[in-house]
């Protein structure tokens, strides 16, 4: 039986002016993959994140999720973890984990409560009142108790200290729906890369790397040394 | 999802305008204290107090309005908002409706504001209020007046032309603030903002103006009716008064379509920072 694909991209292309952001980028994603997307600050990931996201649409190419261009129902099946924290500052967890109940299906809303007990969130505390790191926490668990058919995470450990950055990963691997795809931007590629079943290195707006991780194994390369090995020649 | 969509924007846009309701409502207790009490001072002073309540709970709604399309939509928030599983189509109408029930909220509370100020001053002046009714009829104004349902006709009239003002502002604000945050000008969102809006606003109003007086449609109180006719507003010289409502159709209809073009960019070229 054919496997549908969870995301298709085909001659992706985004400019901002004259600047061209994204180049000709094609790929696509089997469902229950883990793919880390990867590459130097400014070389499109974001830009890339956000036109699947729904946030772009201004671009050319061919874009479907879950055979759909980004839209209702595409935003409906994918869960999505900006870099930035996104909660308006007068909810509290216990508002927060309402507003996703009543926008999103497959929100699993004992998931989201259990998580915050977990974490050691106070259910009552306003989100203005919280640490950054309170409120990433908060940020993550309400993406993980989502049972998405995608989940695009922008930078999970941007702000997190190398110390909670495997609890965090572990959060995450524990709680995702498991015959779900998971594509994570990282630049912290020690870290994760024991997750990822295939990178993406982007440069320029051109995807350079398209691997399984299985294969730069059996090559007897890490993903952090082969993506050393390509940025120091490509910039 | 509209009704969902609808009590969070509720819910988000009652922190901005809630503590100068409270305020209101603080200082009218107040007032009804120094009635009752005859405490005259402290009732001048609650009145003055009020009078300013009800005019910054206008003006702090007009910027609650304002400010909560920018922060729901274009600050970091953005991120959220604009994943919802929702059409853009469906974000602004829940956004414009919840406008309208601020805005038409703040011009009651100011008219309730007046009455109990006025009611206040008669007060002061040993006056009953049926005293004061007792006055105006002996005047003969009452009399002047066209029947109820003329005034009926006037007040619907007022209203809709009222609504037509307020869908204006909403149109000509939301369409500043979306443009102002496209990718060409978010580096400067406040002042393409301020820019854009008084550019569009004053160039509609100019046309407003000219179509207020010169198009031939206008409503005009006679002393026996009140009727919308096809005569310009100074044409009619046995009108005791007319008011050309040309332009404030054109001003409806313009913010209208701003409102739609305001739709078409937040799906296609609005970028989040």
């Amino acid at each position: 039986m054919k496997m549908e694909k969870i995301i298709n991209i085909s001659s992706l292309s985004k400019s901002y002016g004259s600047k061209q952001v994204l180049n000709n980028v094609s790929f696509s994603a089997n469902p229950g993959q883990i793919i880390g997307l990867l590459g130097p600050n400014g070389c499109g990931k974001t830009t890339l994140i956000k036109i699947l996201t729904g946030l772009i649409k201004d671009y050319t190419g061919t874009v479907k999720i879950d055979n759909e261009e980004p839209g209702v129902y595409t935003k409906s099946i994918v869960a999505y973890l900006p870099e930035k924290t996104f909660l308006p500052d007068w909810m509290r967890p216990v508002d927060a984990i309402a507003y996703y109940a009543d926008f999103y299906k497959d929100f699993d809303k004992n998931k989201a409560n259990e998580l915050v007990a977990k974490l050691g969130l106070d259910p009552k505390q306003r989100i203005k009142t919280m640490s950054k790191g309170q409120q990433e926490k908060l940020n993550l668990l309400l993406i993980i108790s989502r049972n998405a058919k995608l989940y695009i995470l922008d930078e999970p450990f941007g702000g997190v200290d190398p110390a909670s950055r495997s609890k965090i990963l572990d959060l995450i691997m524990d709680n995702y729906a498991k015959d779900s795809t998971i594509l994570m931007s990282t630049h912290l590629i020690y870290d994760v890369e024991k997750i990822f079943d295939r990178v993406l290195m982007i440069s320029h707006g051109k995807v350079i790397v398209d691997s399984h991780v299985d294969e730069l194994r059996e090559k007897g390369k890490t993903v952090e040394e082969v993506f050393k090995e390509v940025f120091t020649y490509a910039w | 999802m509209l009704g969902k969509l609808l009590k969070y924007e509720i819910k988000h846009s009652a922190r901005y305008v809630s503590i100068i309701y409270a305020c209101a409502g603080a200082v009218t207790v107040l007032m009804l204290i120094a009635m009752l009490a005859k405490m005259t001072w402290l009732s001048v002073i609650g009145s003055l107090v009020l009078y300013l309540v009800g005019i910054a709970a206008v003006f702090m709604t007009l910027v609650s309005v304002i400010r909560n399309f920018y922060d729901t939509l274009y600050s970091r928030q953005g991120y959220l908002t604009f994943t919802l599983p929702v059409k853009s189509s469906q974000l602004l109408f829940s956004k414009v409706i919840v406008s309208f029930f601020w805005i038409i909220l703040s011009c009651i509370l100011l008219g309730l504001i007046i009455g109990i100020i006025a009611l206040n001053a008669s007060r002061q002046a040993d006056a009953s209020l049926t005293g004061v009714l007792d006055v105006i009829k002996e005047s003969g104004i009452l009399e002047m007046l066209p029947s109820k349902w003329m005034v009926a006709k006037l007040v619907f009239i007022l209203a809709v032309v009222a609504l037509l003002n307020i869908l204006t502002f909403v149109g000509f604000v939301y369409f500043s603030v979306t443009l102002s945050n496209t990718r060409a000008l978010q580096k400067h969102p406040k002042l393409f903002g301020f820019l854009i809006f008084f550019g569009t606003y004053g160039v509609a109003n100019a046309i407003n103006m000219k179509l207020t007086y010169s198009l031939p449609l206008a409503v005009h109180v006679t002393s026996e009716n009140v009727y919308i006719g096809f005569e310009s507003m100074d044409t009619m010289s046995e009108s005791l008064t007319s008011f050309g409502i040309g332009g404030a159709i054109f001003m409806g209809l313009v913010a209208l379509g701003l409102l739609i073009l305001t739709g078409w960019i937040m799906e296609r070229k609005v970028n989040i920072k």
